[in-house]
């Protein structure tokens, strides 16, 4: 599914991502642990596209996908959902929902509605909600709004950073179970998370990044393994 | 009950107030036709063809958050397109399709050019653009030079059951008001439709939108190709209501003057590009009246307009249609 081989990136002078090297499989969440600033969010803004790599390469189902444009990385079925959710300000829930779409092509516009259907059947808030304009809701449905909005279209890389960030513990709990739905269908999904120990509850296996380069990895369900990453990160 | 968005109600709003503004203008028309009138319906006839131009304006500023201060190059090119094939052959049709298709073309051109970059740079690269076009068309010969060109010939527009002159007051004040009102609605059916909302969503947040599959550039340049055919398709109408076009059409001025109709009538609304058009030409000619100092006036409005009324005269009269639109659809 995804594998990165020697990936390096900087932001202008500065080195970020110092060497890094991973696969995800297909069904398989790999929580990405570390202090702020060590270069988790680059990481995925980099397999997302939004910055370019300085070296190494990006495979997404055996085909490079490094230096390609965000749109087209999309299209192959890579979804993002940022760490500031981005809702689209002057448009409603649906309307943001229906920007999803063009990550199917060639669906028809009944099997958009019935996608759309299926988003509201899981987001019962959302569907009560869908004629307001998106930024007038909460932190956490806003965060279920662009969770929704990636879902929607049926991506088979997901890559989330800190879906948990200043959300209620109930809602988080919910962002989680829909990650774990996600990884179900077959999904494979990058995440990074600050809230480690809900996040181990999903993820299969993990790393742990400290100034651009892995310096941990391992089984998510092995609990040597997640004591040696609690004491890396020191939670 | 079905539920409406809030962007599909807004735009229900402006509808109505397109609608009312044809209701009104059928009325003077025939007031103005009973009475022989000429002065005031070739003035609001002009005040429709601006009317276009700042529509275009629109679509690019309340929908793109794109200033163009150059959308006078594709009015003008469509004025100079339209009284050279008109003193060719006498036809709207001919002029219409041919300013249609250029104008397409430009646009493209312009719009590669001019949407490689953003805000106060984008502004200075389209204002950048229609001084040259101004330049070249003011020291061209072939174009009339300074004096521009003269004797546009007087056409029968003929639509199978009805035909127009463009020399009766009256008839080509409606033929006008029906061409507006069609490029009124194609852009209202265009802005409502997903590739609006993925406009709306560029203006929010350009970089925000590739990550859903959507290329920001083609996005853009469609919105900026539509603009500049919607401007170059009124100015086509210049000449058939004055008889000439002069360099002055593709000037600053021009450009500057449909900016300060949007924002006086109301940016990202449609209907005010219209209603700011009414008000601006008839103020402009009042004024013009009494002083050759009008642009002083102008100016005060624009900068009134920005201090008390931000979102333009649509600020205040959508708004209430839109609470009225909401009462109407409850059970």
């Amino acid at each position: 599914m995804l594998e990165i081989q020697n990936l390096h990136t900087h932001y202008g002078p500065s080195h970020i991502i110092q060497g890094i090297d991973l696969t995800v499989r297909d069904g398989e969440v790999l929580g990405v642990f570390g202090r702020n600033g060590v270069g988790k969010t680059t990481l995925l803004k980099t397999v997302a596209g939004w910055i370019q790599p300085t070296n190494g390469h990006i495979l997404f189902n055996n085909e490079p996908i490094d230096g390609q444009q965000p749109d087209r990385i999309a299209r192959r079925g890579v979804g993002f959902v940022p760490e500031d959710r981005r809702i689209f300000p002057g448009l409603s829930v649906e309307e943001n929902l229906t920007l999803g779409f063009l990550q199917v092509p060639g669906r028809s516009s009944a099997d958009s509605r019935a996608a759309l259907e299926r988003i509201y059947q899981r987001f019962p808030r959302l569907a009560e909600r869908r004629y307001q304009h998106g930024t007038t809701l909460s932190g956490g449905e806003q965060q279920m709004l662009a969770m929704a909005r990636v879902m929607i279209g049926k991506p088979s890389l997901l890559l989330v950073d800190e879906p948990s960030e200043g959300l209620a513990p109930m809602i988080v709990a919910d962002l989680f179970a829909i990650i774990a739905e996600m990884k179900a269908a077959g999904c494979a999904v990058l995440l990074v998370e600050q809230n480690v120990h809900q996040a181990l509850a999903v993820c299969d296996r993990f790393i742990v990044i400290e100034r651009g380069r892995i310096v941990l990895s391992g089984d998510a369900k092995d609990k040597e393994n997640c004591d040696r990453l609690l004491e890396t990160i020191a939670v | 009950m079905r539920m409406i968005d809030a962007l599909t109600r807004s735009m229900r709003a402006s509808h109505l107030l397109v609608a009312l503004l044809v209701a009104a203008s059928l009325v003077f028309a025939a007031i103005g036709a009973a009475m022989g009138e000429t002065f005031y319906l070739r003035l609001a006839t002009e005040a429709l063809i601006f009317a276009g131009l700042a529509l275009s304006v629109d679509i690019l500023l309340g929908y793109n958050g794109l200033l163009s201060l150059g959308q006078a190059l594709y009015f003008g090119l469509g004025a100079y397109l339209s009284a050279l094939v008109l003193m060719w052959v006498p036809s709207f049709w001919a002029a219409f399709a041919v300013t249609a298709v250029v104008s397409a073309v430009v646009g493209l051109i312009g719009g590669f050019i001019a949407n490689r970059v953003r805000g106060v740079y984008f502004a200075l690269i389209t204002f950048g653009m229609a001084q040259v076009a101004a330049k070249v068309v003011y020291n061209t010969r072939a174009l009339g030079a300074s004096d521009g060109l003269i004797g546009v010939p007087v056409i029968d527009i003929n639509l199978g059951i009805i035909s127009f002159s463009s020399a009766s007051p009256a008839g080509f004040f409606l033929f006008v008001l029906g061409v507006i009102v069609i490029l009124y609605g194609v852009t209202a059916y265009l802005l409502d439709t997903p590739f609006g909302r993925l406009l709306i969503a560029l203006r929010a947040n350009e970089r925000r939108v590739p990550f859903l599959g959507y290329r920001t550039m083609t996005l853009r340049l469609s919105a900026y190709v539509i603009a500049a055919m919607i401007a170059a398709l009124s100015g086509a109408l210049y000449p058939m209501l004055r008889g000439f076009v002069s360099p002055e059409l593709l000037f600053f001025s021009t450009s500057g003057n449909a900016v300060i109709t949007v924002i006086v009538g109301g940016v990202g609304t449609l209907a005010g590009a219209l209603y700011g058009s009414v008000l601006l030409t008839l103020l402009k000619s009042v004024v013009g009246s009494y002083t050759e100092h009008h642009v002083i006036v102008i100016g005060l409005l624009f900068m009134g307009a920005v201090i008390f009324l931000p979102r333009g005269l649509m600020g205040i009269v959508r708004p209430a249609v839109e609470r009225m639109l909401t009462r109407r659809s409850k059970p």
